[in-house]
């Protein structure tokens, strides 16, 4: 009887003890998880201050910011593939579209009608391209120019990205004079902010009037985009970028950001630069990590002057398609609070976020509507923008 | 009692019908053979049908649960006869019952939000008047596929909870049609509510300019949140969704059920599912500042407020498969101990197994679900595979009685009297002892959390899960 007893008050005490157990752990979770208290434990994030030099100014000129002329003919090419997961050389669009329609394109295919003729004669290329192609007038590109100007005076050009069309982008480069910097060899560096087509498939027309370029791109670059580069001709220095920061040049950094992008891109490398006397400026091909990470990873990690955000350029990645979500404008709303001084963006910024900007009162500097560049709200095709100058 | 008097899932019992694991294994590799076949046909942006866009086929799944949730729980059915139910060869049924629910969810879909809500109401529920007012025929249709399916996100935590918290309350004892169709449209009117008080400023806030007389545009939750977007909503729904059938499943409604009075026993299930819901929230927000660093507002992925809220309602769908797969096939193991023994064993040992689900899904989803790399892509929505797969297990366990691997029979009259034991349990009764038990679990259980809450830094630093 009294083992009886023993037996059903272990029990009883085990029962509650379980129950006890789940409850307890219930409760703490709901009590603190969400407290100012649980919050004051997470340590502090030190700010690394790598010192990476400084410049004294820098100029960017936009060869181009249209990546595509119509969001409803690539949008929709999308969708109709099977939406933004689809793999992007399979979408069917030039310079790897095979006349089989929509994702039904493949690299091998693709290149395979138009290998020979790179680099040598792009437009051959693309007018074959142009046959097999999904809506083939509607690649543009994204590329920019950047000239550094160093302590010493030096001025070092780089050009970010290499747009998508052959044919437009050749056009580009002619009208802000880069093939003949290319030809000339004055351009130190092709850094491709990653793989997509608009900022990456125009590499041919680059190598064409240099092939030699140094090269960086972004470890996540899959086998497809390897292989385009040695298919477009190219015969120099490719740089894999698999390190957090790269010091370019004193006052110039690459930094790579590890992001899952649509279409089956991965990764995405940007510029940080220190304006000697001025602070950071920050420049970014389409900003898939966010222009917030990208502030808030080079202030975490970056020595810069005045520790102040000086300058941004580029495309932020926030309503390409004209689409909108909440999300964007907690950006908006926040964006501010970084007090950046000069805010030079378009392309895949969107010109209703370029809009939303101007309405929240930020210093956003405006373009020209030139060369098919669709809006003044931000910076157009041939527009420049200078900082520290 | 007899069988007729309980629902069609409680009149039944499922008996294996091969011993040992073989049941189990069989219905596995069917059931994941299923799930991928009928994915690369629907979802896969590889496949065929394309669905997975992702909202458009995240819509769909999302309303199938809901249907099955309806046909099975709300209608117990109906208009499928008892001896109909009995007697067809499980194949057969859950042919027919799938393909009802499917034609039900595409006239809820296309007739009810796309023609007449779409039309005559809310002009964001019809793509083709977003498209016609100038926004691209992509985001028209998932922008409505998006609220279409945040309707069925909010009904599939409310309709399993009138018939599992409430007990079918106050219309238990009606007949079928009547008790479902009232429950049905109850729940749907209260998911109403929910919709407009937690996601009609999120989509009001998808059109420029904010559609301020419309809709509370900056949000009510904006400080809270630290975000305008009703992915907060999404958090704590989604919990709730979860935190619904571990309460049925694995928790056998304890310790609710212990409560002898009725209103207050379905008072107390109803909001302690959400305000457990609501602590497994926060703790799963709070689990990622922890592992990834603090969140900064307006950035993307994995650093966004947005998309950690988002995470929240991911985590717990993970945690769902393995308590589900638990219940189905595995007999609610362990039974043997007491039901508080169990319950506290099942509990730890599902998360575990979530855990262990997490890992596999993110190092491998993208090389066979067409999904794309990394945690916190935009389009990656590990819920579209994870529903989709639980509907799978509710096809095969509602609708085919657990074929191949298990059989139905009726119950016996004493395993009928468990179903009552299941609502009022009398297992568990306050002594002094079971007060001492209690405190020193609550203890450790504090213990417990103080410990995973220190760990996960150390995790943060030294796992990666993705290369």
């Amino acid at each position: 009887m009294s083992n009886d007893n023993k037996n059903i008050s272990r029990r009883d005490f085990v029962k509650g003890a379980a129950t006890g157990l789940v409850v307890g752990a219930f409760a703490s979770m709901g009590m603190y998880s969400y407290t100012s208290s649980a919050y004051s434990r997470l340590p502090k994030v030190e700010r690394k201050m790598e010192d990476f030099g400084a410049c004294r100014s820098i100029r960017v000129t936009n060869i181009s910011e249209t990546s595509w002329f119509n969001n409803a003919h690539l949008i929709g090419d999308i969708h109709a593939a099977g939406g933004l997961l689809v793999n992007q050389y399979t979408l069917n669009w030039a310079p790897f579209a095979n006349g089989k329609g929509s994702a039904k394109g493949s690299y091998e295919e693709g290149i395979g009608s138009i290998k020979e003729l790179l680099p040598h004669d792009l437009k051959k290329a693309w007018e074959l391209q142009k046959k097999l192609a999904l809506h083939p007038d509607n690649p543009g590109g994204y590329s920019c120019l950047i000239e550094v100007e160093a302590l010493d005076g030096t001025i070092h050009k780089y050009l970010l990205d290499t747009g998508w069309s052959y044919e437009w982008m050749e056009d580009s480069f002619k009208r802000e004079g880069i093939d003949k910097m290319l030809e000339e060899q004055q351009i130190e560096a092709l850094f491709i902010s990653h793989e997509h087509w608009d900022h990456f498939w125009g590499l041919p027309v680059t190598v064409k009037y240099d092939n030699r370029i140094p090269l960086y791109v972004h470890d996540g670059f899959y086998k497809e985009g390897l292989q385009y580069i040695k298919d477009s001709g190219y015969k120099g220095d490719l740089t894999i970028v698999d390190k957090p920061i790269t010091q370019i040049i004193p006052g110039m950094a690459l930094l790579k950001f590890d992001v899952p992008i649509i279409n089956r891109v991965f990764g995405e490398t940007s510029l940080a630069f220190n304006i000697q006397g001025k602070g950071l400026v920050l420049i970014s091909g389409c900003c898939h990590q966010g222009i917030l990470k990208f502030a808030d990873f080079a202030q975490a990690n970056l020595k810069y002057d005045n520790d102040r955000f000086y300058g941004i350029y580029g495309g932020l990645h926030i309503s390409p398609f004209e689409d909108w979500d909440p999300k964007y404008d907690d950006l908006v709303i926040s964006l501010g609070q970084w007090n950046f001084e000069r805010i030079g963006c378009n392309h895949c910024t969107g010109h209703l976020t370029a809009k939303k900007f101007i309405e929240a009162g930020y210093p956003v500097v405006r373009g020209s509507a030139r060369f098919r560049s669709a809006s003044k709200d931000y910076l157009g095709n041939g527009d420049k923008i200078s900082f520290g100058c | 009692m007899d069988n007729s008097s309980v629902s069609y899932l409680e009149s039944r019992k499922l008996v294996k019908r091969w011993s040992g694991p073989i049941p189990a294994l069989v219905n596995t590799i069917i059931i994941f053979a299923f799930f991928y076949a009928t994915w690369w046909i629907f979802q896969d942006p590889r496949g065929i049908m394309r669905m997975y866009t992702p909202y458009v086929g995240y819509m769909v799944c999302r309303w199938l649960l809901i249907l099955f949730i309806w046909v099975a729980y709300i209608f117990d059915f109906w208009p499928f006869k008892r001896s109909w139910l009995n007697k067809t060869h499980p194949l057969i049924k859950g042919g027919i019952l799938t393909l009802v629910s499917v034609a039900a969810m595409v006239i809820l879909i296309k007739g009810f939000f796309i023609e007449i809500l779409g039309n005559y109401g809310i002009a964001y529920f019809n793509p083709a008047r977003l498209e016609a007012m100038g926004i691209t025929d992509f985001y028209a249709i998932e922008y409505a596929a998006e609220a279409i399916m945040m309707f069925a996100a909010i009904a599939s935590w409310l309709s399993p909870s009138w018939v599992v918290a409430c007990e079918n309350a106050p219309w238990q004892k009606l007949g079928q049609p009547a008790r479902g169709i009232t429950i049905a449209v109850v729940t749907f009117f209260m998911s109403m509510i929910v919709y407009f008080l937690t996601m009609h400023s999120h989509m009001a806030i998808l059109f420029y300019p904010w559609q301020k007389f419309t809709a509370i545009c900056p949000p009510y939750w904006e400080e809270f949140a630290n975000t305008v977007s009703g992915n907060f909503h999404i958090a704590w729904i989604m919990c709730c969704t979860v935190v619904v059938w571990l309460f049925e499943t694995i928790w056998q409604r304890y310790p609710f059920n212990l409560i002898k009075n009725n209103a207050l026993r379905r008072l107390a299930s109803f909001f302690g599912i959400i305000g457990i819901a609501v602590a497994l929230c926060f703790f799963l927000y709070y689990a990622q500042d922890l592992v990834w660093g603090e969140t900064i507002r307006g950035t993307r992925r994995l650093m966004a407020p947005d998309w950690r809220w988002l995470h929240v309602g991911e985590m717990a769908i993970f945690w769902l498969v393995p308590s589900l797969y638990l219940t189905f096939y595995c007999n609610n193991w362990p039974t043997k101990f007491s039901r508080p023994v169990n319950v506290c064993i099942r509990t730890l040992l599902t998360a575990a197994m979530a855990a262990v689900v997490y890992i596999i899904y993110y190092k491998t989803s993208h090389l066979f679900l067409g999904t794309q790399k990394g945690f916190s892509h935009p389009q990656q929505f590990p819920m579209i595979p994870m529903i989709w797969l639980i509907n799978i297990f509710l096809i095969n366990v509602w609708f085919m009685d657990g074929w191949p691997g298990w059989k139905a029979v009726p119950k016996t009259e004493a395993e009928l009297e468990e179903v009552k034991e299941e609502i009022v349990a009398s297992d568990v009764t306050w002594t002094s002892k079971l007060a001492k038990g209690l405190a020193v679990g609550l203890c450790i259980g504090v213990l417990l959390y103080v410990a995973i809450i220190n760990i996960l830094p150390w995790i943060g630093a030294n796992f990666t899960i993705i290369n």
